[in-house]
């Protein structure tokens, strides 16, 4: 292979590696929007621009993808290379569900809008939560941008935060409603909202094992937090 | 050895190594012997001479150039001196660098220093911290790999970089940063990052303050023209002509109220009005309120003084006689007839002194109570503007308050009343020992109470 090929090829795979990123970057502004909307009331703008923003995640999911297909049916790549582009199909997948989540939010948010007392005092635990997972999945792309496993492992650290702000909220609701069955409808609501926030805390943790994967070479999906550090204190 | 002794043996060495090679020519074997260990000391003192210079060479770059003898001597000095320049030329280089750093580090703004292909070279710590980057680790780095907020990446893309652009924080996204990209030599950028939450904080309220005045003010305007044109194209009769006249009227006073308010407000923000420190007597100025509540409430409310100990106040007498005059006013326009306005000063045992002005009104839900203060804010806006109130009456006393390093307090219990005081700190309350009261003002003291 000549040096320009060469060349041609690593700035292909950077093409990529970028297009990922920047993909994140609209999922994290899509995030942004739907706290604000779950904070905020009466903004029917929000809604627009968190729905235009998911069409936005889809369009560079299929240009990313279709980057990949095209380096692997005209360059063969192996090893590290190859692991690379299915990490990165992998994560633009993790990143399209956290935008169709986010959407799911917002949406849900807005039927709330002007609901109950509880539908309110609720809605503030879910917003920190998602601001959580919102955390989590900044730190999840800065650590896929600097190949960074510590970074990763700390991120799959924090889903058992979500997981238990998720359990906590449901608890409470819970206990409203069989208090005062009139809040059941909100209370539904919420609960809805708040599964989309557990699971992209999922999607977040995902996104971080799989930047343990392209720098290690071991798949650590089914590891335990215990295990993905022993793998990384390794050289 | 010293070098003239050295050049003096030149010569007889000359003159020995040339009788040995005719000797050796004409046959003598000693002559060769000599000669051929003469070679050998030769070469093994040029090879030793190479092995000192190589060996320096693969050692470390602040290694003393070494010493040599003959023809190595000069040579080597020449490099010692080629290098000790070297040395000095990057030891200034490197202070040049040190000072461009430090200067990068003490910058209130971020600072990051692009190459050509938008990759990071050097990170002050103000950018790392607004930014998220790592300085140490982020070296080479594409800057929109860990800047991914949208509207960086267009306004990098679109190349223009005239305006900055303004993106929420990615860390802290109630933050916004303003971002400008200034290019400079062989297609390197500077990233300029500035946290800007406060100023487009402030430049929203400002917006919002003026489409509030203009509305404010279009109300009554509209009402105005509407009658002018009434009286202009109808033929009425004196006595509808004199209820429109009084309703315009009562508009106009209306606007020149709000302007009024908004003067007092003005001046009371502006720096090019410090406040007036002059002394004045705190019992003329609830006398002077007491007789503005009953001009007011036209005798449909009961309006008790309680005057408290007689004192003076440090500050601006006609800000405070302001401040008590609005909060005289909103108590008897949200207190029904038949309900009592208590106006009363104290001194508290620290010293400070509290005017308060309590009603029986129609009191204010808790909810409403930390908004208002703000500029228009109404909880009730069809009454607020039938009673003639121009929405900026408790931002002015909060403004005098805190002019006078004061506070506004607000009690309220809705249905029951309120209480708002003007607490001044200790340091702008003088006691007056005597009875002061009759010293004020003795033409006054007649008719109060």
């Amino acid at each position: 292979m000549t040096e320009h090929t060469n060349k041609q090829f690593d700035a292909e795979m950077e093409g990529i590696r970028s297009g990922v990123l920047s993909m994140g970057g609209v999922v994290e502004q899509q995030l942004t929007r739907a706290i604000a909307a779950l904070e905020k009331e009466d903004d029917a703008g929000l809604l627009d621009a968190v729905g235009a923003d998911e069409a936005a995640i889809n369009r560079l999911q299929v240009a990313i993808d279709q980057q990949c297909a095209q380096i692997i049916a005209r360059r063969q790549p192996t090893a590290v290379d190859l692991r690379m582009i299915l990490t990165v199909s992998k994560i633009v997948n993790d990143l399209e569900r956290i935008g169709d989540e986010v959407k799911k939010i917002a949406r849900k948010a807005a039927e709330t809008w002007g609901n109950t007392r509880l539908a309110q005092v609720r809605i503030y635990d879910a917003a920190k939560a998602l601001g959580t997972t919102m955390t989590m999945l900044r730190l999840a792309l800065d650590a896929f941008a600097r190949l960074d496993v510590v970074a990763a492992a700390d991120v799959i650290d924090r889903d058992a935060a979500v997981d238990a702000a998720f359990a906590s909220i449901l608890r409470q609701l819970v206990s409203y409603m069989m208090e005062d069955p009139r809040t059941i409808t909100p209370a539904i609501e919420i609960v809805f909202i708040a599964k989309s926030i557990e699971r992209i805390g999922d999607h977040a943790k995902n996104i971080a094992e799989a930047v343990v994967q392209v720098v290690k070479g071991k798949d650590v999906r089914h590891a335990t937090v215990d295990e993905i550090r022993a793998e990384i204190a390794q050289p | 050895m010293s070098p003239s002794v050295r050049e003096s043996l030149v010569w007889p060495a000359l003159v020995a190594v040339l009788t040995l090679v005719t000797l050796a020519a004409a046959g003598s074997g000693a002559a060769l012997a000599v000669l051929a260990v003469g070679a050998v000391a030769i070469v093994a003192f040029h090879l030793w001479h190479l092995w000192r210079v190589a060996e320096w060479a693969a050692g470390p770059a602040d290694a003393r150039v070494p010493d040599g003898h003959g023809a190595w001597g000069p040579l080597l000095t020449l490099i010692h001196r080629r290098v000790r320049a070297r040395n000095v030329y990057e030891r200034e280089l490197r202070s040049v660098i040190e000072r461009f750093e430090a200067a990068a580090s003490a910058m209130p703004d971020g600072v990051v220093v692009l190459d050509a292909s938008d990759r990071i070279e050097i990170a002050n710590p103000r950018a790392q911290t607004l930014l998220g980057l790592d300085a140490a680790h982020d070296r080479g780095q594409a800057i929109v790999n860990l800047v991914r907020q949208p509207g960086f990446l267009a306004y990098l893309e679109a190349g223009d970089f005239g305006d900055a652009a303004l993106v929420p924080s990615g860390r802290d996204p109630g933050r916004m940063l303003a971002l400008q990209l200034v290019p400079f030599a062989a297609g390197r950028k500077l990233l300029m990052a500035r946290d800007v939450t406060e100023r487009e904080a402030v430049a929203r309220m400002r917006r919002e303050f003026i489409a509030n005045v203009s509305h404010e003010l279009k109300t009554p305007l509209t009402v105005i023209a509407g009658f002018i044109e009434t009286l202009q194209d109808l033929e009425l009769d004196p006595a509808q002509r004199a209820r429109f006249l009084a309703l315009m009227r009562e508009h106009a006073h209306n606007m020149q109220r709000l302007v009024a308010d908004l003067l007092t407000l003005s001046a009371l923000e502006s720096e090019d009005h410090p406040l007036v420190d002059e002394t004045f007597e705190v019992a003329p100025l609830l006398r002077a309120a007491a007789e503005d509540a009953r001009a007011l409430s036209r005798g449909t409310h009961a309006i008790d003084v309680e005057p408290g100990p007689a004192a003076m106040i440090r500050g601006g007498r006609d800000e405070i006689a302001s401040a008590f005059g609005n909060l005289v006013s909103n108590a008897i326009r949200y207190t029904p007839p038949a309900g009592r306005v208590t106006l009363s000063w104290c001194i508290e045992p620290d010293g400070s002194g509290v005017f308060s002005v309590t009603d029986t009104g129609i009191g204010i839900a808790a909810e409403y109570l930390p908004r208002l203060t703000e500029r228009f804010y109404r909880v009730d806006r069809s009454r607020s503007r039938a009673t003639g109130g121009t929405g900026l009456g408790l931002a002015i006393v909060k403004h005098v308050a805190l002019r006078h390093d004061g506070e506004l307090a607000i009690e309220s219990e809705r249905g029951a009343g309120s209480t708002f005081s003007i607490r001044l700190p200790a340091s702008r309350v003088v006691r007056v020992e005597s009875a002061g009261e009759t010293t004020a003002e003795p033409a006054a003291s007649g008719h109060y109470q």
